[in-house]
C-alpha cells in the first residue's frame, strides 16, 4: 500500500489581528494509500482545517507535510494547483458549486483547467452525471436542484480527473438519512475502485463506512480507532 | 473560457451593458471628433487651394494701434503704377492691383448691398476664377474706362431670378452718386472662402473704378500670380525689393503666399485635430475607469466564485485570464461599437456640413488599439486581485 499522506506535528494558526487562533496543534498522522478514513470531533476542533491542508487548498503554519513524496510546505502555488486539479477531488459541505453553471458545465470545470479536450470533456462529465443518477438534470443550474442533487454534482465534478484521492467534509450533514445512505454507498464505491478516501463527519454511524476513525478535540488527534 | 466569459457578462447584462456604453461613448467621440477635425481642414484647404498656392497677395500691413490706417508712404506708393512695376519682377508672372469699395446695384426695382471689386483682366486666370457666361473686360475696356461690370453668381441670381443679365444695363450707386454699367458678363460659382464672398461681388474694370468712382487712385491690394510654382519664394523675394526701395518700413506691408496660408490653416487643423482627439481620448479614459470599477466590485462579488475555481484546479494565471478576458470582451465590443457609432456621427455632420466624410485609417486603429489597452490596462489590476486571493479565504467569503 504505502503512505500517501505523512503528516507531523502540523500546525496552522490563523492570525486575527493581535489575536491568535490556533486551529491545529501539533498533529501527526498518516494515512495509507487506498485508505477509507474517517475524521471525527465536535465542531471547532480542526476537522475542515485537517481537510484544507490534504487538499492542497492551504499550507500549515508549521510541521512536515508529504504528499506522495512532495513537501507541502514548500511547494509553489501553481504545484499546490496542479495537485488540486489532478490528484483531489474535493467535496464541500456547502456544495460550492459555480451558480452561473450548468451541472455539466460544473462538472466540466477541472477538466477545462486540466485543459482536456471540449467533445472528450463533455463526454466524460455526461457519463459521470449518469453514473451520480442526474442524466437528466445536465442543464440544470445549481438553484434548480435538490441538496441531494447538488451534492452528486459535487462529487461527480471531484471525480472528473479521475483522482487518486477523494475528500469529503460532511458530505451527509445536509441530507435526510435515504439520501445521505445512497451518497455514502458512492463513497465507499470509489473506495472499492482504489481511491483513497477521507471523510469528515460527525455521525458515528458514517463514520463507520470507513476503516479508521480519526477522532480530534482543541485542534488535535485525541485518538485513532480501527472500525471493521 | 470564452464560455466562461459570456456566461459571467451575461449574468449581469445592465452592469455589462454599461461598461460597454462607457468605452462606446470614448471611441465614438474620439473618431468623430477626428473625422470632423480632418473634413473640415479639408474643407477649408480646397476653399484656399482653389485660388491656386502660387497665389502672392501684396497688401498694408495694420498695425496695433493704426487700425485701418495705412501709412502715408504706403497711400503713396500702392498705386496702379506699381503694379506695372511689381511685375517686372522676373518670378512674377501677372499682377492684378484691387481697389475694392461698397456700393449698391440697382436693376428695376431690385437693389443689392455689394462689393465693388475694382481689378483688370488678368484676374480671372490669377486667382483661378474664371467667367461662366458672356466675358470678362478687356484691355481695352480698361484703357477706355469702360463702364462695363460682370456679375459674381450669386448677385446675378439675386437681381436676376429669370432674367438674361448678360446685356442688361444696371445702375451703381456709391455714396449718393449713380452710374449705369451695362453687365458683359458672369463668374462661375467659387464657393465661400474665409471672408471674402467672391460670388457676392461685381468686378469692374480698375480704372473705372479709380477716376469714376472713387476718384481715388490708391490700390488695396495686387494678386501676383508667380511664374511658376516653385518660384514662389524668389518671387516674394523680388517683390519685397522692389517695395523696400519705395517704403522705408518693411513693416508697413505684407507679401503673402497662399502657400503659406495653407500651411497655417494645415497647422491649425493639425492643433484642432488633436485637441478634438485629446478631448475624446479623456472620455475614453473615465469609460476605462468604469470598467475597472465594474470589475472590482465583480471581483468582490465573485470571490467565492474565485476560491471555487481554485479549488479546483485553477492556477493564479487562469483567474488572472478569466477576468482579463472579461474586461477585454467588455473594451473591444465597446471599441466596434462605437467606432460604428462614431463613423455614423461624423458621416451625419459631414452631410450637414457639405464636407466629405474622412474617417483616416489611424484613427481606427488608434481607437480599436485604444480600446484594447484601456481594457488591459484597467482589467489587469481587478484580474491580478482576483488570482492573489486565497483559495480557502476565498471559500470562507459570505
Ligand atoms: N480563517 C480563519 N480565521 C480564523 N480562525 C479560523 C479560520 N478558520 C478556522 N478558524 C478557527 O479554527 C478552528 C477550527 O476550525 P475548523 O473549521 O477546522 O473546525 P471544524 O472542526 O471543521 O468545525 P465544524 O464541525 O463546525 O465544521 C475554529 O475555532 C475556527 O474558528
Ligand atoms: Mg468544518
Amino acid at each position: 500500500m504505502g503512505e500517501l499522506f505523512h503528516l507531523e506535528d502540523v500546525t496552522k494558526v490563523y492570525k486575527m489581528g493581535e489575536v491568535e487562533v490556533r486551529a491545529l496543534d501539533g498533529v501527526s498522522f498518516a494515512i495509507q494509500r487506498g485508505e477509507f478514513l474517517a475524521i471525527m470531533g465536535p465542531s471547532g476542533s480542526g476537522k475542515s482545517t485537517v481537510m484544507h491542508l490534504l487538499g492542497c487548498l492551504d499550507r500549515p503554519t508549521s510541521g512536515r507535510m508529504v504528499l506522495d513524496g512532495l513537501d507541502l510546505l514548500k511547494a509553489s502555488d501553481n504545484q499546490l494547483a496542479e495537485i488540486r486539479n489532478a490528484k483531489i477531488g474535493f467535496v464541500f459541505q456547502q456544495f460550492n458549486l459555480l451558480p452561473r453553471e450548468s451541472a455539466l458545465r460544473n462538472v466540466e470545470t477541472p477538466a477545462i483547467y486540466a485543459g482536456m479536450k471540449r467533445s472528450e470533456r463533455v463526454r466524460r462529465a455526461r457519463e459521470l452525471l449518469e453514473r451520480v443518477g442526474l442524466g437528466d438534470r445536465l442543464f440544470h443550474f445549481p438553484s434548480q436542484l435538490s441538496g441531494g442533487e447538488r451534492q452528486r454534482v459535487a462529487i461527480a465534478r471531484a471525480l472528473m480527473n479521475d483522482p487518486a484521492i477523494v475528500l469529503a467534509d460532511e458530505p451527509t450533514g445536509n441530507l435526510d438519512t435515504k439520501t445521505g445512505e445512497e451518497i455514502l454507498t458512492l463513497f465507499r464505491n470509489l473506495h472499492k475502485e482504489g481511491r483513497t478516501v477521507v471523510l469528515v463527519t460527525h455521525d458515528r454511524r458514517v463514520a463507520e463506512y470507513a476503516s479508521r476513525i480519526l477522532h480530534m478535540q482543541d485542534g488535535r488527534i485525541l485518538k485513532e480507532e480501527r472500525v471493521n | 473560457m470564452l464560455r466562461t466569459t459570456i456566461n459571467s457578462l451575461s449574468a449581469h447584462k445592465l452592469r455589462t451593458a454599461l461598461s460597454v456604453l462607457g468605452i462606446l461613448i470614448g471611441v465614438a467621440s474620439v473618431i468623430a471628433m477626428i473625422s470632423v477635425g480632418q473634413g473640415a481642414t479639408y474643407d477649408i484647404r480646397s476653399r484656399v487651394e482653389s485660388l491656386g498656392a502660387d497665389l502672392v497677395t501684396v497688401s498694408p500691413a495694420f498695425r496695433v494701434g493704426r487700425a485701418g490706417v495705412a501709412s502715408a508712404q504706403i497711400t503713396e506708393t500702392f498705386t496702379l503704377e506699381l503694379a506695372d512695376e511689381l511685375a517686372k519682377a522676373p518670378a512674377v508672372r501677372d499682377v492684378v492691383p484691387v481697389i475694392q469699395t461698397n456700393g449698391t446695384i440697382k436693376y428695376r426695382d431690385r437693389n443689392l448691398q455689394t462689393t465693388l471689386m475694382g481689378v483688370t483682366p488678368a484676374y480671372p486666370s490669377v486667382v483661378n476664377y474664371p467667367v461662366a457666361r458672356g466675358r470678362f473686360f478687356s484691355a481695352q475696356d480698361l484703357e477706355n474706362y469702360a463702364k462695363v461690370l460682370v456679375l459674381g453668381s450669386e448677385v446675378a441670381q439675386q437681381l436676376f431670378p429669370d432674367e438674361d443679365p448678360l446685356g442688361k444695363e444696371v445702375v451703381l450707386e456709391r455714396a449718393g452718386t449713380r452710374f449705369l454699367f451695362t453687365i458683359i458678363g458672369v463668374m462661375t460659382s467659387k464657393g465661400q472662402l474665409g471672408f471674402g464672398q467672391y460670388d457676392n461681388r461685381i468686378y469692374l474694370p480698375v480704372t473705372t473704378v479709380a477716376r469714376r468712382i472713387t476718384g481715388d487712385r490708391t490700390v488695396n491690394f495686387y494678386n501676383l500670380r508667380v511664374a511658376s510654382t516653385d518660384q514662389v519664394d524668389e518671387a516674394i523675394a523680388q517683390v519685397e525689393f522692389i517695395l523696400s526701395r519705395r517704403i522705408s518700413n518693411p513693416e508697413d506691408y505684407r507679401v503673402r503666399a497662399q502657400q503659406d496660408i495653407i500651411e497655417t490653416v494645415n497647422q491649425n487643423a493639425i492643433t484642432m485635430t488633436f485637441l478634438l482627439g485629446g478631448i475624446a481620448a479623456i472620455a475614453l479614459l473615465v469609460g476605462g475607469i468604469g470598467i475597472m470599477n465594474i470589475l472590482l466590485v465583480s471581483v468582490v462579488e465573485r470571490t467565492r466564485e474565485i476560491g471555487i475555481r481554485k479549488a479546483l484546479g485553477a492556477k493564479r494565471r487562469d483567474i488572472l485570464w478569466q477576468f482579463l478576458t472579461e474586461s477585454v470582451f467588455v473594451s473591444v465590443l465597446g471599441g466596434v461599437m462605437g467606432l460604428l457609432m462614431g463613423v455614423g456621427a461624423a458621416a451625419l455632420i459631414a452631410s450637414f456640413s457639405r464636407w466629405p466624410l474622412i474617417v483616416p485609417s489611424y484613427a481606427v486603429f488608434l481607437a480599436l488599439g485604444f480600446s484594447l489597452i484601456v481594457g488591459l490596462i484597467f482589467g489587469v489590476y481587478p484580474a491580478a486581485r482576483a488570482a492573489r486571493l486565497d483559495p480557502v479565504e476565498a471559500l470562507r467569503y459570505e
